[in-house]
């Protein structure tokens, strides 16, 4: 590519024309480090008639916390393992190996796995690492469930349950699922295609991040106080960063850097689906209606991950819908990072620059509650028109 | 148990074998009625279409109320589908119809799925006694 047609394209080269370029003096006295200071950064092409897909999906919270405990249906033995909430790409392998251990307690040759998103397929694998033969019986294969309509980004602690419900174990089981977890994903870091990948992401706001937040609009309904979780994994978490307006490449006043991790879902399902054939694995297409029918599979020791489906088919009052959208863009792979900015959350995936309408601070969770499942048009092209706005401040390439 | 005690109670199980049996029928057996299809028709269009579609096929992301839905269905009674439909549907406002509308709404998926229809209408108290078979019994299909 001509050197000089990148840095005229880059956000870089676009704040030279109004900041202090690399190298100069007012650079050098930068309070962050120079060599730490925020790369060329290309510009998301943020428009709405780049949207290619909008994906919505309802989160399997559940206000007990996730459902970990063992039931016996007819002469089979039915481990539990769903209701992780906004928290299920992130604590799937954690969950899997607490949930494998109870079922392997039973010595089990077969194991058959309930649902085929990310905390069945990821059950379903470990089952097989364990030794067992696995069969997945599902209503939907991987791609189409609803695991793959969600953000798909490390958020482990995302609403676990509700604090008045929680059982009292909940945060050191979440802290093991947690790096049970992190440890699990390790070998896919750097696996080719990028199936799991670490980014720079930045906060905007155009007031400082320690002012207080506009008060929340009234709410129709009570709002949810979660369980707290606590700083408890901060030793694998990246902290956040503040730049100063000197290295600070946005045209907004205050911005902050982290790192993020997330998940490729092209890629990372690929991997998942190849090693549970490539071990023997079996998937049955069926649906259930209710639990009694578990009875009838020959496998007696079953992992059941149905995610929000337990609300019917497990009867499981405790799920609470909570609905989550996000909007799909045209992929940008030359966007190697993400940014937050008026509650508009932007990453760049391998699959699409992906984003979503995080809905304010404070007040009641945008979607708590909200079972329809429907994409939003509308909704998607607001939360598209955030960015572009943000995008269109920066001065205009001159040719 | 003396013989003959032993005989009267067999033909008495056999009696009520034959009378639960009888009781029992098939999706197959003209279950509901054209006129409670074609209610239940609208009643789908305002509450079901926007997501499932007024051909019943779904989406990406919605299933379809045909095709696969015969074999994710079969296999239980009816009143698997009819609990469904009435505590899980619409999905954004679950539970929000009543028996009636929901057994015409039942009715109306059956229509969808090639069932024939028959002289009686299908009512929410029927629904366990109707067997969701995914042929009619006897036949070649259901045969193999």
């Amino acid at each position: 590519m001509d050197r000089r047609h990148l840095l005229k394209n880059s956000l870089a080269g676009l704040v030279g024309l109004s900041a202090a370029k690399p190298g100069t003096a007012a650079a050098q006295t930068a309070a962050v480090s120079l060599m730490d200071r925020p790369p060329k950064l290309l510009p998301i092409r943020a428009h709405p008639d780049r949207i290619y897909d909008i994906k919505c999906c309802i989160r399997p919270f559940r206000t007990k916390g996730p459902r970990l405990d063992i039931e016996h249906i007819g002469d089979a033995m039915v481990v539990h393992n769903y209701g992780h909430s906004g928290a299920g790409w992130s604590l799937s392998w954690g969950s899997a190996d607490m949930q494998v251990q109870k079922a392997m307690a039973r010595s089990p040759k077969k194991i058959a796995v309930i649902g085929c998103g990310i905390i069945g397929i990821t059950s379903a694998i470990m089952a097989q690492w364990a030794g067992a033969q696995v069969t997945i019986y599902t209503r939907e294969l991987f791609h189409r469930t609803r695991s793959v309509r969600a953000n798909g980004s490390w958020t482990p602690a995302s609403h676990m349950a509700l604090a008045s419900e929680a059982p009292s174990n909940l945060g050191d089981t979440w802290e093991r699922m947690t790096r049970i977890s992190w440890k699990n994903l390790r070998p896919f870091v750097g696996m080719a295609g990028d199936p799991v990948k670490f980014a720079d992401h930045y906060y905007l706001s155009d007031t400082p991040f320690d002012a207080a937040p506009p008060p929340p609009p009234p709410s129709p309904v009570p709002i949810p106080e979660y369980y707290e979780l606590g700083d408890r994994v901060g030793d694998i978490t990246a902290a956040r960063q503040t730049l100063t307006p000197d290295i600070n490449p946005f045209p907004v006043k205050y911005a902050q850097r982290t790192t993020f991790l997330f998940f490729n879902f092209s890629e990372y399902g690929h991997v998942l689906m190849s090693e549970f054939f490539a071990r023997g694995g079996k998937i049955v297409m069926r649906d259930f209606h209710a639990p009694s029918e578990l009875a009838h599979l020959p496998e007696k020791v079953i992992i059941n991950c149905p995610g929000y489906a337990a609300r019917d088919f497990w009867k499981d009052k405790a799920m609470v819908p909570h609905r989550g959208q996000t909007e799909w863009l045209i992929p940008q792979p030359e966007v190697n990072y993400g940014l937050t900015y008026r509650n508009v959350e932007a990453r760049s995936k391998s699959d699409g620059i992906m984003m979503i309408d995080i809905g304010a601070a404070g007040g009641l969770p945008k979607g708590y509650g909200n079972s329809n499942e429907v994409p939003d048009r509308a909704e998607a092209e607001r939360a598209v028109r955030v960015m572009e706005e943000l995008f269109s401040r920066f001065p205009a390439n001159p040719v | 148990m003396r013989p003959n005690n032993i005989l009267v109670a067999s033909a008495l199980l056999l009696v009520l074998g034959t009378a639960v049996a009888q009781a029992r029928i098939s999706i197959w057996d003209g279950v509901y009625t054209e006129a409670q299809a074609e209610h239940g028709r609208t009643l789908y269009m305002q509450n079901c279409g926007r997501c499932h579609g007024a051909d019943l096929s779904g989406t990406f992301e919605i299933p379809p109320l045909i095709g696969r839905f015969m074999p994710y269905w079969s296999g239980s009674t009816l009143d698997a589908l009819f609990d469904y439909v009435s505590t899980a549907m619409p999905l954004d406002h679950p539970g929000a119809l009543g028996p009636a509308a929901n057994a015409d709404i039942v009715a109306f998926i059956l229509k969808s799925n090639d069932i024939p229809s028959g002289a009686k209408e299908l009512s929410a108290s029927q629904m366990k006694t109707i067997n969701f078979d995914p042929a009619k019994p006897g036949s070649k299909r259901a045969q193999k």
